[in-house]
């Protein structure tokens, strides 16, 4: 396997002078001494050397370059599909307390995976990431991940108060379905304090001090390896003021995308964030779409969106590799998330809503 | 720059592309960034560490060691014990509340009454401090905020008559008015920031935003508006939070029937991220006003 000499972690000046000079391939580079080197490519003598251990370590498997997100081995190491589908399927989805959601979603929150929750004001976004930062904790034994979380504020809304009422109805839950020995000693573990005190909280006032805290979240996962689920509440909020440059913006928003997802990967943990919505205008008709522009839309691999008809509250699930779009209903009670009562809804209308809704969430554009 | 802990060799390539704070490395993506400087992968992590490092304010706390602080679900009492009730306590001290409703509904009468409930001692709902009230349309009513001074002993029975009698409220409001949006850009980056710096002031009251909006922009240049809404919601955000203070915004509803670009689409853009009050009057035959408050959050 030939690796090539321009995937070396070296300055860009320092590559283009390897190439010019005909090493190629860090294979060239094997058997080069640093004076030979420096002489043949007019690089100094510290640069030929840093190539020449870079080489090294490479070849020997190890550092990749911080940049991949330290994913262990190195470049020649690969898995196999197969590999792939039984580690993923070693990580279990975080259950929400809504299970027509759940259903929606393949079994819940995916954990290595990015997820986008967008909706307009009030309908429900931060409700649902407070339920899932509560719910990433349920213990095992009752089906939950047994998980920390850290969540990054951005706008002020995380409220200790609803935190605590939201804990509490899951602690009252989990409760009423102890059946063994096992989950009775678990209930001793999974409290409103020990709830609170698995929560991570982090405010972050502007878009700098959100990548600011993105770059030294690798290391906080690495310390707590416990961590289940990140939150970001939300991403448009910063992002949506102070640019006056749209396309040092995207520029920054797919840093942050790429930086999210390999968290997401190596650290196996779910990410989850919430996205504003804007108005578009076409023609004379004004539309809802998500926020942050058009290329944002690639950034997380699950779409949600919540929205009103009338005085329901749905969700829908429109963008997702696995799953059916499909829309389900919940409601926001004292307790949190929640499923509707299905009894009183007949079925013909469920499958009309999901059409509408499928069309009405197409086509997000740039803000 | 300097009193980052790098390589010297980091920071001089730094230099070199004119990068002179952390904040300005973090808000350049990691490819430019080793095009811009040259460096290896390696070291642009390393700097970016370094830069987020300083830009970082607190590192993340449990949130349990919140729960436990002094002042955690501070809130200002509204005065009514029903309104508090719907509030949870009442207006939370660290975020902006928007309220919003048509003509008459009496918003301006709940921000009146705000004003005076913030100049209680905590345990009565209040913060100990004053209130800067901003005004944009119509002139403050003074005459209406004497008659509620007065009567005071008797709109609020829970607080003792002596502690009442003994604060001066008509002392501690600060009115300011601005007739365009250039003023209030100053008032809210020099004469409020220092009101609250000296702990004179514990809430902002804006009444309204949405006038200066509907007065300087066409229907045409609602992107320009929508722009200057989120600064200015920007900078109502980072008041509040920096001086732990509540932001109360008065905006204005449109007809209903009315598919204008107007005040209500002004709620539209800037409702995110604020808890809101909407404050409806129905008219039941014509005779009777129901006030109805719809509380958002």
């Amino acid at each position: 396997m030939q690796r090539s000499v321009s995937s070396l972690s070296l300055s860009p000046s320092v590559k283009v002078k390897l190439v010019n000079a005909g090493f190629q391939f860090t294979a060239d580079l094997l058997h080069v001494k640093p004076l030979q080197l420096s002489k043949e490519t007019s690089l100094s003598q510290l640069e030929a050397l840093e190539v020449l251990q870079a080489v090294r370590g490479e070849t020997g498997g190890g550092d990749n370059g911080a940049g991949a997100g330290g994913g262990g081995g190195g470049a020649s190491s690969s898995l196999t599909a197969l590999e792939l589908l039984q580690k993923e399927e070693e990580l279990r989805s975080i259950v929400t307390f809504s299970s027509q959601l759940d259903a929606a979603l393949g079994g819940g929150l995916p954990v290595g995976k990015t997820t986008e929750i967008c909706g307009a004001p009030g309908v429900g976004k931060t409700q649902l990431c407070l339920q899932l930062a509560v719910d990433v904790q349920v213990p095992q034994c009752f089906g939950g991940v047994g998980g920390q979380v850290v969540y990054i504020d951005t706008e002020g809304s995380f409220l200790l108060q609803r935190v605590v009422d939201i804990a509490t109805a899951a602690v009252q839950h989990c409760s009423l379905l102890v059946e063994d020995d096992e989950q009775q000693v678990a209930m001793a573990t999974f409290t409103v304090e020990t709830i609170l005190s698995n929560t991570f909280l982090v405010r972050c006032h502007d878009y700098v001090e959100l990548l600011a805290e993105l770059h030294l979240l690798p290391d906080f996962l690495s310390n707590h390896p416990k961590v289940r689920l990140l939150v970001i509440d939300s991403v448009a909020f910063p992002f949506r003021q102070h640019f006056d440059d749209l396309s040092q913006r995207t520029r920054l928003l797919n840093g942050l995308a790429q930086q999210l997802i390999s968290m997401a990967t190596s650290h196996k943990i779910a990410v989850l964030m919430t996205n504003q919505m804007t108005t578009r205008l076409r023609g004379g008709q004004s539309q809802q779409v998500p926020a942050l522009g058009e290329s944002w839309g690639h950034a997380a691999t699950i779409r949600l969106l919540l929205h009103w008809a009338g005085p329901q509250r749905l969700a829908n699930v429109f963008k997702s590799p696995n799953h059916m779009g499909a829309t389900v209903r919940y409601q926001i009670t004292s307790e949190g998330f929640r499923d509707v009562d299905q009894s009183e809804q007949p079925p013909s209308k469920r499958a009309r809503k999901h059409t509408v809704q499928m069309a009405a969430a197409r086509e997000p554009s740039e803000t | 720059m300097d009193q980052l802990e790098l390589n010297p060799r980091i920071i001089a390539a730094v230099s070199r592309a004119h990068l002179k704070s952390a904040r300005e490395v973090l808000c350049v993506s990691g490819s430019d960034l080793q095009r811009v400087t040259g460096l290896s992968s390696s070291d642009v992590q390393q700097l970016l560490i370094a830069a987020a490092t300083s830009c970082r304010r607190h590192h993340p706390i449990a949130a349990l060691v919140l729960h436990r602080k002094f002042d955690a679900g501070l809130r200002l009492s509204v005065g009514c014990p029903v309104l508090n009730q719907l509030l949870r306590g009442g207006l939370l001290v660290g975020g902006v509340t928007e309220l919003s409703g048509e003509s008459g509904a009496g918003k301006t009468q709940l921000a009146l009454q705000l004003c005076l409930s913030v100049q209680y001692p905590t345990q009565y709902g209040g913060l100990h401090s004053g209130a800067v009230y901003i005004c944009t349309e119509d002139s403050f009513p003074i005459k209406r905020l004497q008659q509620l001074i007065t009567d005071q002993s008797l709109l609020r029975s829970d607080v003792p008559p002596s502690l009442i009698s003994s604060l001066q409220f008509s002392d501690r409001i600060y009115i300011e008015h601005v007739a365009d949006l250039d003023s209030l850009q100053v008032c809210l980056s020099r004469r409020v920031p220092l009101l609250l710096t000296r702990g004179l002031v514990r809430l902002l009251v804006v009444d309204s935003l949405a006038a200066l909006f509907r007065s300087e922009f066409q229907a045409a240049d609602w992107l320009e508006r929508s722009k200057q809404l989120l600064t200015f919601s920007s900078t109502l955000h980072h008041l509040s939070s920096r001086f732990t203070t509540p932001v109360l915004c008065i905006n204005q509803v449109s007809s209903f029937f009315l598919t204008v670009v107007g005040s209500f689409s002004c709620a539209d853009v800037r409702g995110e991220s604020q808890r809101m009050l909407h404050v409806y009057t129905s008219y039941c035959d014509q005779k009777q006003k129901h006030l109805y408050l719809h509380y958002v959050q």
